[in-house]
């Protein structure tokens, strides 16, 4: 490892001092803004006319840098949503342009795809990510009229999802918990509503979602798999803007403008479900007592005091409620914030400071007099991170910085009533500081390859108040041979864990159009969720590295060819990829770790390993635009104690994936989208027998997990919207129809292996009717056959 | 409750696997001899209807450990299961191995047979329906447990001379929410009495093993194969197999029990 390091850093230095990044040439770099608000445009693809080659992007702030050639070119610019400029730039020039650019006419509503344009697919170094414009998804079909960003995720190459409807992402075999789901650099911890049939992001109030799945930027760490980077809208400041919407199950409305001056804006959005109310109309007590409801509130604030600062606050608050009648309550929320502070220092050299603090609460009530209890938890982190940009010209650029977290677990607590003949339950908390330091380098090593390489050093830190268990058998912790217990106070040291992760991408030019990706990365993760269910639920224990549970790496090679069509008008790439994982945690039978104090006798360790390749082929522009993705790939886990110690293959490991999503333009008020999915069937455990034991007829399941697999799963979904007849008002309004699974396909949710009396599969021994027939049988659930839903949306 | 708002259930007929034959032990020693037992069967395919396949052949013995006394068990054609040779019950404080031998196969399952828990009266209290509970009279159990381990109990419930053996009916709990629960009436929420039913309850107190299988079992019978669920496994059998090659599904409960009865008046 000590080896990597000074090879990382012989080539950063290299880099530094080459002759590639003497800094002989000139720089010209600039802004590039919206003309109408002023807003900065993130994604802007800037390029001389006559070398395409030398494309580059405007960062965050609209900012770009490239180096002038030594003859008069053309500049040319190009934006989703924005009319292409061309602008004539002298020889060597070296001046700082505010470029302003032009909306189309159509709008950005009207335009589908990513943030790239010609060649920046092939040129640039990113492998395996996707920027995906947030606009476009809104026209995407959506279920119950629920635009979501997480489940649209799912139509990527890579990508997999539990199951009908959820929203937990699946990343290249990683595991839910191994994404990294942030907003404006806090991390949200349970990113769903309704138990995952929703997440927990309007779309109305985001600006842009990036996915790292591939190469993960030595900027990010923490998790595994991906990371889904996702960016709240700021406030436009030249006037009051208003977008909202009405849909079958919730209505939503996003307020932005300035806020005292053109140099500061806000943006206020608000979402909210009303299930409950239809509730509410029911005669029937045993409905209209129960509660289901879940809502957002999201808030940014920007200000620019100088051409060189500017300052953002954001926050989001989430609540999920579900209530059955007088007998039990079950909550959730999610809280996070952020304070973003960028300074221009020198035009090449940048600073972004963020500070963020991110709370998830969960909350269960058995309402009895007897009985009753109150169960709760609270999972929070709180962090600071530092990067420094410097540009060195077009050619190289570096970023270093350092992130401080803090993670603080409290306690699961189980508090009962005074005379209760339950006892209150107290789990002891968890705490950790994890320190990180990273550098960063993206250079072009002549006129064909470029390389990105980084490394990010991570030091974790379990620190008290805390307590750690003895055990006869410290490599296979049992709760019953405990032999002592150690009790720590805060913030002393009980564990200490630190990793190298070195990040190396690199991209090799066969054409303007066509090149090799390649990259490496390795990730540490400090946090796990122990659950031995598919699917995320709001109660799943998150557990820390500590004595006994070490943290979890996963090492990714990957590879891949893109290629720019027709000037960047059809994408195609095919990605290869390989996984490992070392330290998985999973589960052992009959484990219970809701309310256990030792995880770590709950749980096995193991390891895992992942491969596929990714087809995708995408039309960007046109009436016609959208994707056809391919994926094959494989899925296993090894864990001692599971499926005898062999391999096997987690629920979501489907091998077959395919998504097409096309979306055509009619005319400039009416617009279709059509979704089609295919994927393998999930990787389940059938029975191959039965038996009788105290009266039950029990499936016999074999050894070996996941063994069978389900039917595959198909699915259509399209949808048409019909905006209003323009009439020279600000008022902009539309009409959605969406049909979630058009032709109904009966997707398995689930086989119950179960006993059918009297040939009726609701059959409940409480009803009291007598028993004339019982045989093994098969029932199936499934979900959203045929589904239409219908919204309106309006801005102004 | 989501998902019962959103989802369509029908019966499939699905094509599964066949696994090898496996015999099936359930034996039963209590300190009452009406049920004690030993039920030997075979696994068969998923679908056969047929309740049993029982093994007629088997070697059943019991043995308590401290002087290695032999308890012969011989088949009965009438029940179908294997019976004390002679009327015998178990007694509080020992130690008790079972052996099956199933042709080559030798099983053994053992267990300390522990002192009941302190049941004194039946209570009960009428419910109006609410979500999730339908009316009726629904019974508490008083009394105490004085044990400061080894606190794992079943319950198991006869409404008017019928045994309750619906996946709702099976009462369990162990200490982790502490051993009072008898002291103030516990309660059982799940099964409903009408004005002139006799319930007859009886109280187990097993061993963690024995526990630990019903649990596996009964999380089985919750299992519904979707996502928030846990991947459907077997119950860990507290039954090992001494020779042989061929591994036992089932378990040996060993435990004292106690009954107590109340006609809702």
């Amino acid at each position: 490892m000590k080896q990597v390091v000074l090879v990382l850093i012989g080539i950063l230095c290299w880099l530094g001092n080459s002759p590639l990044a003497s800094g002989q040439s000139k720089i010209i770099s600039g802004q590039v803004v919206d003309v109408l608000t002023g807003a900065e445009l993130l994604g802007a693809t800037l390029y001389w006319k006559d070398q395409p080659s030398t494309a580059v992007v405007s960062d965050d702030q609209g900012r770009f840098s490239l180096p002038s050639i030594s003859a008069v070119d053309s500049l040319e610019l190009s934006y989703i949503g924005y009319q292409k400029q061309i602008i004539y730039v002298p020889a060597h020039s070296s001046r700082e342009l505010l470029i302003r650019m032009i909306p189309s006419a159509q709008g950005l509503a009207e335009f589908v795809v990513e943030g790239k344009s010609q060649f920046v697919h092939s040129q640039s170094t990113d492998l395996g990510r996707n920027i995906i414009d947030v606009e476009r998804l809104k026209s995407l079909p959506s279920l119950f009229g629920e635009v979501d960003v997480l489940r649209s995720l799912q139509l990527l190459p890579g990508i997999q999802t539990a199951g009908e409807g959820t929203t937990g992402l699946f990343v290249r075999g990683g595991a839910a918990d191994q994404n990294l789901i942030q907003l404006d650099g806090a991390p949200v911890y349970n990113p769903s509503h309704f138990f995952g049939f929703f997440s927990v992001f309007n779309p109305d109030a985001l600006e842009q979602v990036d996915l790292y799945k591939g190469n993960i930027p030595a900027t990010f760490g923490g998790r595994a798999s991906s990371v889904v980077d996702i960016t709240m809208k700021e406030g436009r400041p030249d006037r009051l803007h208003a977008a909202g919407g009405i849909g079958n199950i919730s209505s939503k409305i996003t307020l932005d403008g300035p806020l005292f001056s053109e140099k500061s804006s806000f943006l206020l959005t608000g979402r909210r479900t009303y299930a409950d109310l239809f509730l509410k109309l029911s005669n029937d007590a045993s409905i209209n007592s129960n509660k289901l409801y879940f809502y957002d509130l999201g808030a940014k604030f920007t200000f620019r005091p100088s051409d060189r600062d500017k300052l953002s606050f954001s926050t989001y608050f989430g609540s999920d409620y579900l209530q059955a009648g007088n007998l039990f309550g079950f909550g959730w929320k999610n809280w996070v914030g952020s304070a973003d502070w960028k300074r221009t220092l020198r035009p090449d050299l940048y600073l972004d400071l963020n500070a963020y603090s991110s709370r998830y609460r969960y909350q269960v009530e058995v309402m009895d007099n007897d009985n009753g209890f109150l169960w709760n938890n609270l999972l929070s982190e709180s962090g600071v991170k530092t990067t420094l940009s410097y540009i060195l010209n077009s050619a190289n650029s570096f970023e270093v910085g350092m992130k401080s977290q803090l993670f603080h677990f409290r306690p699961v607590e189980m508090s009962t009533q005074p005379g209760s003949s339950l006892v209150p339950v107290e789990t002891n908390p968890g705490n950790a500081l994890l320190q990180s330091f990273f550098v960063l380098g993206e250079s072009e090593l002549g006129t064909k390859l470029k390389l990105e390489t980084g490394l990010r050093w991570s030091l974790f830190a379990r620190v008290g108040q805390g307590v750690e268990y003895q055990y006869e058998d410290s490599v296979y912790p049992s709760s019953q041979t405990i032999t002592d217990t150690l009790y720590f106070s805060r913030l002393q040291l009980m564990k200490f864990y630190q990793g190298l992760e070195p990040r190396i991408a690199m991209r090799y030019s066969i054409s303007p159009s066509l090149s090799l990706k390649a990259s490496y990365n390795r990730n540490y993760q400090y946090t796990q969720v122990a659950t031995n269910s598919s699917a995320g639920l709001p109660i799943d224990r998150w557990v820390l590295s500590g004595e006994y549970i070490r943290p979890l790496q996963a090492d990714q090679f990957s590879a891949g060819l893109f290629k720019d069509i027709k000037g960047g008008v059809w994408e195609m790439s095919v990605e290869t990829y390989y996984k490992k994982y070392q330290h998985l945690i999973d589960v052992r039978q009959g484990g219970e770790v809701l309310f256990s104090d030792q995880i770590e006798a709950e749980v096995f360790e193991g390891k895992g390993w992942s491969y596929g390749a990714e087809l995708l082929l995408r039309k960007n522009t046109g009436r016609t635009t959208g994707w056809l993705g391919y994926t094959y790939s494989r899925t296993f886990r090894q864990v001692a104690g599971i499926s005898l110690g062999q391999p096997y293959a987690p629920r979501y490991d489907r091998p077959h994936d395919v998504s097409l999503v096309l979306q055509h333009d009619f005319s400039k008020r009416l617009s279709g989208n059509a979704t089609f999915v295919y994927a393998t069937g999930q990787a389940v455990s059938y029975p191959v027998g039965s038996y009788v034991v105290d009266f039950q007829q029990l499936p016999l399941y074999p050894e070996e997990r996941n063994e069978d697999r389900f039917p595959d799963y198909h699915r259509m979904d399209v949808s048409v919207t019909l905006k209003d007849k323009e009439k020279g008002k600000r008022w902009k309004g539309s009409w959605s129809l969406s049909v979630y699974n058009i032709y109904g396909r009966k997707n398995p949710y689930s086989y119950q292996f179960t006993d059918i009396i009297n040939n009726d599969i609701n059959f409940t021994s409480s009803s009291g009717d007598p028993i004339y027939s019982k045989r093994p049988g098969v029932v199936m659930t499934y979900l959203f056959t045929f589904l239409p839903s219908i919204s309106y949306n309006f801005e102004f | 409750m989501i998902l019962g708002l959103v989802s369509c259930q029908e019966e499939v007929y699905l094509e599964v696997g066949e696994g090898p034959e496996l015999p099936v032990i359930e034996g039963i020693w209590t300190n009452n001899s009406i049920y004690n037992q030993v039920r030997v069967t075979r696994t068969k395919n998923y679908y056969d209807s047929a309740s049993y396949r029982p093994i007629a052949d088997a070697n059943v013995y019991l043995i308590y450990e401290e002087n290695a006394r032999k308890i012969r068990f011989e088949y009965s054609e009438q029940t179908k299961t294997y019976l004390p040779v002679f009327n015998e019950e178990g007694r509080p404080g020992r130690r008790y191995s079972l052996h099956v031998e199933i042709g080559q196969n030798h099983y053994r399952s053992s267990g300390i047979l522990l002192e009941s828990p302190q049941i004194d009266s039946l209570s009960y209290v009428y419910k109006e329906e609410r979500a999730f509970r339908p009316k009726g009279y629904y019974l508490k159990v008083h009394g105490k447990i004085p044990f400061a381990e080894d606190n794992f109990y079943r319950i198991r419930v006869n409404r008017n001379d019928t045994l309750l053996t619906g996946r709702s009916d099976y009462l369990l709990f162990d200490d982790t929410f502490g051993t009072a629960a008898f002291e103030n009436g516990f309660e059982l929420e799940s099964i409903p009495f009408r004005k002139g039913d006799e319930a007859r309850l009886s109280v187990y107190r097993l061993n963690e093993s024995a526990y630990d299988y019903l649990q596996g079992m009964l999380g089985l019978l919750y299992n519904d194969g979707g996502l928030f669920t846990p991947p459907p496994q077997n119950p860990i059998s507290n039954i090992e197999l001494l020779d042989g090659d061929r591994p036992a599904l089932g378990y040996f409960m060993v435990g004292s029990v106690k009954h107590i009865s109340r006609v809702i008046e």
